[in-house]
């Protein structure tokens, strides 16, 4: 019985709800609804990112100095280019399967390179974020056994150049093997016995529990930060140069200041 | 011809509102598909760019943001006009739009449905990344279907034009 009564309120509600979507003189028809939905979407979604970066800017200032400085990172074994003496550090959260990382790396990183790297301005970190598809922490565990050879940055070329759809095969471990053995030099017998014992796999994971720990959502992502950690910026997704040029200038002023 | 007639009108029906809701719909969304494409950003600084890769995709989008803008436009003076449903093509077309522009990157919302769904997430992001321009096009073919239907329910109906105080009826 009350079920009976239940069915014809909620059937009253749904053609009362289609009266007001549908009639010829109501203000709000199913249009504008769905792009008013849309717009109040868009606005939660700055909203959501807005508070996220003040979240991880806060993780970031409670673990700092312990975790999140050069020494640390470079002690950890993250491939990393530049002159390790640079006040500030450009640490790059990627996946080798992402193509927002791609265009990062072709439009982005050269820039990063020819005015902070170069200059001794800064240093490059890597960090490996593969969130993308099932293959690539295969394409990071490769990555990282490169490292080991000093090949990271070769490998890394490679790897974006040769960029395929997301678990298409493109780094499944017989590709991988391809595209290591186009590296110069190197000992493919070493890096087998890493790649195959998955040497790294804990290592990788610490990097993932890392970015997990500062709330990044998106590859690529980065950490712009002073060699000692104590002045720490966050950047999420393949931002411009112009973006990466105003984050880091405050950032060196910041860090000159302090000095 | 009936496709010009449809247009002519609905947009001379009201021209000033009906344009003024074609372009507020194609701006909304233009920056809604460029923030997702990672296109545009405000902070720090206001900025746009469009790197090689993204050239294609982002013609698919300012294509669909325009149909967007004409078909919510002519829905508005369907529905004011005629007793009329809003067409599914155009939730359809819409909401494929803005799926494969706002999920198909490496995007926040790519994780969040990564992180929420597991496995089948990852698959169902790999999917929208891998066929974004496809899906793109398709999305603009039920955006012009949309269109054709609309024009059929305009140019084929027997409209009362409220605007006009006659009430007089075309057909």
């Amino acid at each position: 019985m009350s079920l009976d009564i239940k069915g014809e309120y909620i059937q009253e509600m749904i053609i009362t709800f289609r009266a007001m979507i549908f009639t010829q003189n109501s203000v709000i028809n199913f249009s504008s609804f769905v792009f008013v939905f849309f717009f109040i979407f868009l606005v939660l979604n700055f909203i959501y990112t807005e508070s996220n970066q003040h979240l991880v800017k806060n993780i970031v200032f409670a673990q700092t100095l312990d975790n999140l400085t050069l020494s640390a990172l470079i002690k950890q074994g993250s491939p990393y280019y530049g002159n390790l003496s640079a006040p500030l550090v450009v640490v790059d959260f990627s996946d080798f399967q992402c193509h927002l990382c791609k265009r990062y790396v072709d439009n982005t990183e050269q820039q990063i390179n020819s005015s902070y790297i170069q200059p001794d301005k800064a240093v490059y970190v890597f960090k490996h974020l593969p969130n993308r598809g099932f293959d690539s922490k295969n394409a990071s565990l490769a990555a990282q056994c490169t490292n080991d050879q000093g090949k990271f940055w070769e490998f890394h070329k490679i790897l974006y150049a040769n960029q395929g759809p997301i678990d298409s095969g493109w780094v499944n471990t017989e590709n991988l093997k391809k595209f290591v053995s186009q590296l110069p030099n190197i000992n493919i017998t070493e890096f087998n016995s890493c790649f195959d014992t998955k040497m790294y796999e804990s290592f990788i994971d610490k990097d993932i529990a890392l970015a997990n720990s500062l709330g990044f959502t998106e590859t690529p992502s980065f950490i712009i930060m002073s060699s000692d950690g104590s002045i720490i910026e966050k950047i999420q997704g393949p931002k411009p140069f112009p973006i990466f040029k105003t984050v880091i200038d405050t950032l060196e002023k910041q860090n000159t200041t302090k000095n | 011809m009936t496709g010009l007639l449809a247009f002519k009108i609905v947009y001379s029906s009201n021209p000033i509102l009906y344009i003024a809701i074609t372009i507020l719909v194609f701006i909304s969304f233009w920056i809604f598909f460029n923030i997702f494409d990672e296109l545009l950003f405000f902070s720090p600084i206001l900025y746009f760019y469009l790197p090689d890769d993204a050239i294609v995709g982002f013609v698919f989008t300012n294509i669909i943001a325009l149909l967007l803008g004409i078909v919510v436009s002519m829905n508005i003076y369907l529905i004011k006009n005629l007793k009329l449903k809003i067409g599914k093509s155009l939730i359809s077309g819409s909401f494929l739009g803005i799926v494969t522009s706002a999920c198909a990157s490496c995007s926040s919302i790519g994780f969040i449905i990564i992180s929420t769904f597991g496995g089948a997430g990852m698959v169902a992001t790999a999917f929208l990344t891998n066929y974004q321009i496809p899906l793109r096009v398709l999305s603009i073919g039920i955006m012009i279907y949309a269109l054709y239907a609309i024009n059929k329910k305009i140019t084929g109906s027997c409209i009362v034009d409220k605007d006009d105080s006659n009430d007089k009826v075309k057909s």
